[in-house]
């Protein structure tokens, strides 16, 4: 299952597991996003190398016209893949609480 | 338990199935579980990915063993890929000079506890193992 939506108060919000067979669909939806661009990763399961990509396009993407990306409510084991792919360097990541 | 799937990333669904079943069935501690199903989603990619000469289906194999689980992927009719000896990913490069390329094996290599590759009659077996910390 994996779903991507833009909530009431303008964040991206992602649920599921991001792999290599739903990374079109989520690069579908984040190439409609202009601006500063807050995802919320607090319902996100499992992330491959295919996530991260997706991921990495649109925030360069977005930091081109001075933007970026914001990761917030990141889990233990999503935060542990950001940090062996140096992806901890690369975005603005706020950590799950509790 | 072993099973084969088609060559296509809709079967990374199927396998997240069996590797549910596995770890339900051998009571396999729940924490093993995103490391066990990156590598395998990573090593099944590249092989749909890249080993584009071959039609036939490919084989994963999970037996449990007393500290873990030892996961195989076979793959026919292929010509000798090994991604163990696959390069580094500089994860300190600024942002204008990554890539996602080779980032899934990189996180393979550094995610299980050990990782072997044989290949014979064209045939490219990758197995790993990952363990109870």
């Amino acid at each position: 299952m994996f779903e991507i939506e833009i909530t009431e108060n303008g964040i991206v919000a992602i649920d599921g597991r991001l792999d290599a067979a739903q990374a079109v669909k989520a690069q579908q939806f984040l190439d409609q996003v202009t601006g500063q661009c807050v995802l919320d990763l607090s319902k996100l399961e499992y992330i491959s190398s295919a996530g991260l990509g997706v991921f990495l396009k649109t925030h360069k993407r977005l930091m081109g016209s001075g933007s970026g990306i914001k990761l917030v409510n990141v889990n233990h084991h999503i935060h542990d893949i950001f940090r062996y792919s140096g992806f901890d360097k690369l975005f603005e990541i706020v950590p799950a609480t509790g | 338990m072993e099973q084969k799937f088609r060559r296509t990333f809709d079967e990374l669904k199927n396998i997240v199935t069996m590797t549910e079943a596995v770890f339900r069935q051998q009571e396999l501690p729940a924490g093993l579980r995103n490391v066990v199903d990156l590598a395998t989603e990573e090593l099944f990619v590249n092989m749909v990915t890249y080993n584009t000469e071959s039609e036939e289906d490919i084989l994963i194999q999970m037996v449990p063993h007393e500290h873990g689980i030892e996961v195989s992927l076979t793959d026919y009719n292929v010509e000798r890929f090994d991604p163990t000896s696959g390069g580094a990913v500089d994860v300190d490069a600024p942002l204008e000079e990554r890539t996602p390329g080779g980032l899934g094996l990189f996180l393979v290599l550094k995610m299980v506890d050990s990782i072997h590759y044989e290949y014979r009659n064209r045939q490219s077996k990758i197995t790993f193992v990952v363990d109870r910390k």
